[in-house]
């Protein structure tokens, strides 16, 4: 039996054809038509129920695209990332649209646009409202494919600035594609206001033959954003993907992971961290699908939450029968700096073949009292002390980055949200 | 310089309930220059009575005091008591995993140094400091670079601790059995390292359950704890004593 429901003011807007941008036509229609079926998720529906997203989306948030932004707070937002040395291009997006002025295109590789792209043969998500939303409204994007054999040298960035001039829906969509024995490396930057919005952005990677992806995502939106990710990605035999997120900013944040493994001795880490205090919530949402034998997933989450911030982590790792010597581990550790911080994770491991090495582990905790006495009985003062251990579980997680000046970065804005909170 | 008059203590606890007493009644003086040996059976107080003086949490004083040079000790915290130059050589060095040894030696001294109000040492001037001073103590510079104990041996724990406090330079270092786990070498260095620091402003509490440290650092008084309690205290000779004769006549006489 189903009761219906009185649609909220978001899946009214969501649901509205009207709203749909131009091109791709069907697919959109498509996607828009699931959303208003299933509306947005809440907390029955399993995989949502720590974060119930139909409450979270608290008003109507109308798809928009573009719109303009004062020039200082572009510039002020932009100098949030903190990739500037370490890039050698990037693509800057405002408002879901490509702002070519604040961009420098990479050289040696096929770069294109979503909005200008005639067909890039999407297919919807079975049951991902996400992805059914990202599909139905996508305004931009970019489409980048790597050559076979080619190995980028420079990191590129991607940055997504929001500011929408009212409360609204930020639409963008990525492909990211590497041929054979092609390397890149990815770094992201999300930032935005600090008034309501909602920002979408899914990005489907595959990776072919003996190609290495290393993607990295800063998230900095704004303290009262709701952001929204898909990670898709598929990965070919001796395929790599480092993928690594680092949450600071949002008001509530769900980042969803789908790999598949396509080809053997293939190898994932997908890893990240939150720092996050107030009323902040994030959660990741992982499925490793071990679909063929020999593949390695490690997924590795250090969380640090204050005051009433809550994080979520649900990993689930599927191994099919015949994905014999599986190895799959994936853990999630949160440090609680606050009676009203809470962490929630669920592991799961859906194996059906037998000769596999899968594990996965769980722990929350406060700092630990021995070692804050260790260092307290050296003189180092209780706040630094704290700062200290905090900042070293941090680093724990940034060590899955590769890039040696990521890490770095990634230390630094932990020291300075360990200074904005005066731990 | 360190004066504990009838010290009792009990582990804190939420529940006003009777806890069971750790230290019954201590009282010791510590003059500037003297090293003072502590021994007694595993379970006496030992490391309590340590943890009491350089100011870990948990512990509940409900009777005594004690005073450093004229001060009330118990009022501060732990980080006050070491910028007075309290030092604690664990018995158990503690892994802080993520925190570089030679970062941690720059935070605790810049701290202290800074809670005294002396000026900050500079970086070369500190590694040139630390080297020095590692090279006595045998610990390896990568040592330096790897995470506070962390993978280090229950002797590198050891010399470290040791290194900590020749480049702290406290004015009171206690050292809680220092010697446990370490092979005879190993307790050469340590014990060179140890007597390199004995000066007449220094003074030290040395604790050891075997009086095998105290041949090579010479202790100027021992005392004997027993359940909480000094139940004996005299010269070097008494280390011998208990060498030959156990702790047995101890544990009865205090029950
Ligand atoms: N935190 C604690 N909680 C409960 N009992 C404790 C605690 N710390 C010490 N004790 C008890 O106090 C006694 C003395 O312990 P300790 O000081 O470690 O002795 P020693 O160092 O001489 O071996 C022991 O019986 C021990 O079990
Ligand atoms: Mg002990």
């Amino acid at each position: 039996m189903s009761i219906a429901i009185a649609k909220t003011p978001a899946e009214e807007v969501y649901a509205d054809l009207d709203n749909l941008p131009d091109g791709f036509d069907d697919i959109r229609k498509q996607a828009a038509n699931a959303v208003a079926k299933s509306g947005l998720p809440n907390r029955r529906v399993e995989e949502w129920k720590w974060t119930d997203l139909r409450r979270i989306v608290d008003q109507a948030y109308p798809p928009a695209i573009g719109g303009d932004v004062a020039a200082e707070k572009l510039d002020e937002l932009s100098a949030l990332s903190p990739f500037g040395n370490i890039v050698g291009s990037r693509i800057v997006f405002v408002n879901g649209v490509f702002d070519e002025t604040r961009s420098q295109l990479p050289k040696n590789i096929s770069i294109s646009m979503l909005a200008s792209a005639d067909k890039v043969g999407f297919s919807l998500r079975d049951g991902d409202v996400i992805d059914a939303l990202n599909l139905a409204y996508a305004s931009d994007g970019v489409i980048i494919n790597v050559a076979k054999g080619v190995k980028v040298e420079k990191p590129v960035e991607l940055v997504f600035l929001t500011a929408p001039d009212q409360p609204a829906t930020i639409t963008t969509r990525n492909v990211i594609r590497l041929e054979e024995g092609a390397e890149l490396t990815l770094l992201e930057t999300h930032a935005g206001h600090n008034e309501a919005y909602v920002t979408n952005c899914v990005t489907e990677i595959s990776i072919a033959d003996n190609a290495t992806l290393n993607r990295v995502r800063l998230q900095e939106d704004g303290e009262n954003a709701i952001h929204l990710s898909n990670t898709a990605a598929n990965l070919g035999q001796e395929a790599n993907l480092r993928d690594f997120t680092f949450t600071i900013g949002g008001q509530t944040t769900r980042n969803q992971g789908f790999v598949t493994f396509n080809g053997e001795n293939a190898a994932l880490n997908m890893s990240g961290s939150y720092m996050i205090a107030g009323k902040q919530h994030a959660d990741t949402t992982l499925v490793i699908n071990h679909a063929v034998p020999a593949c390695e997933s490690r997924e590795l989450y250090k969380c640090v939450m204050d005051e009433n911030a809550r994080g979520v982590f649900q990993g689930k790792v599927i191994v099919a029968r015949d994905a014999q010597k599986t190895d799959g581990q994936q853990s999630a550790n949160a440090l609680l700096l606050s009676e009203g911080a809470e962490f929630d994770a669920k592991p799961e491991l859906e194996i059906y073949a037998d000769d596999v090495w899968c594990g996965h582990g769980a722990t929350s905790g406060d700092l630990d009292k021995n070692q804050l006495f260790y260092l307290k009985a050296r003189g180092i003062p209780e706040n630094k002390a704290k700062a200290l251990l905090i900042a070293a579980f941090a680093a724990a997680a940034f060590d899955e980055i590769e890039n040696e000046d990521v890490r770095e970065a990634f230390n630094e804005l932990a020291q300075g949200w360990l200074q904005r909170r005066e731990v | 310089m360190l004066e504990i008059k009838n010290l009792h203590a009990k582990v804190a606890s939420s529940v006003e309930e009777e806890g069971t007493e750790i230290l019954r009644g201590i009282s010791l003086t510590v003059n500037p220059g003297e090293v003072h040996a502590i021994m007694g059976p595993n379970g006496s107080g030992k490391s309590t009575l340590s943890y009491i003086l350089s100011g870990k949490d948990g512990y509940e004083v409900t009777e005594g005091s004690v005073t450093y040079n004229g001060e009330d000790l118990l009022d501060k915290e732990a980080d006050e008591r070491a910028a007075a130059g309290i030092f604690l050589a664990f018995q158990y060095p503690v892994e802080i995993p993520g925190v570089a040894t030679m970062q941690f030696l720059k935070t605790a001294l810049n701290s202290q140094r800074k809670a005294r109000g002396e000026d900050e040492l500079s970086t070369p001037d500190l590694m040139r400091l630390v080297r020095e001073k590692s090279q006595m103590l045998k610990v390896k510079p990568e040592m330096l670079k790897r995470p506070v104990n962390v993978g280090f041996s229950g002797g590198e724990k050891k010399r470290v601790e040791i290194l900590q406090m020749a480049v702290l330079e406290p004015t009171l270092c206690i050292l809680d059995e220092t010697d446990s786990g370490l092979d005879i070498d190993a307790l050469r260095v340590v014990a060179e390292g140890v007597n390199a620091l004995r000066s007449p402003d220094r003074a030290m509490i040395i604790i050891t359950h075997y009086q095998r440290l105290l041949d090579y650092i010479v202790p100027d008084k021992v005392h004997v704890l027993s359940k909480g309690k000094i139940v004996n205290s005299g010269g070097k000779e008494l280390a011998l004593e208990l060498e030959k004769d156990g702790y047995a006549a101890y544990e009865v006489d205090a029950a």
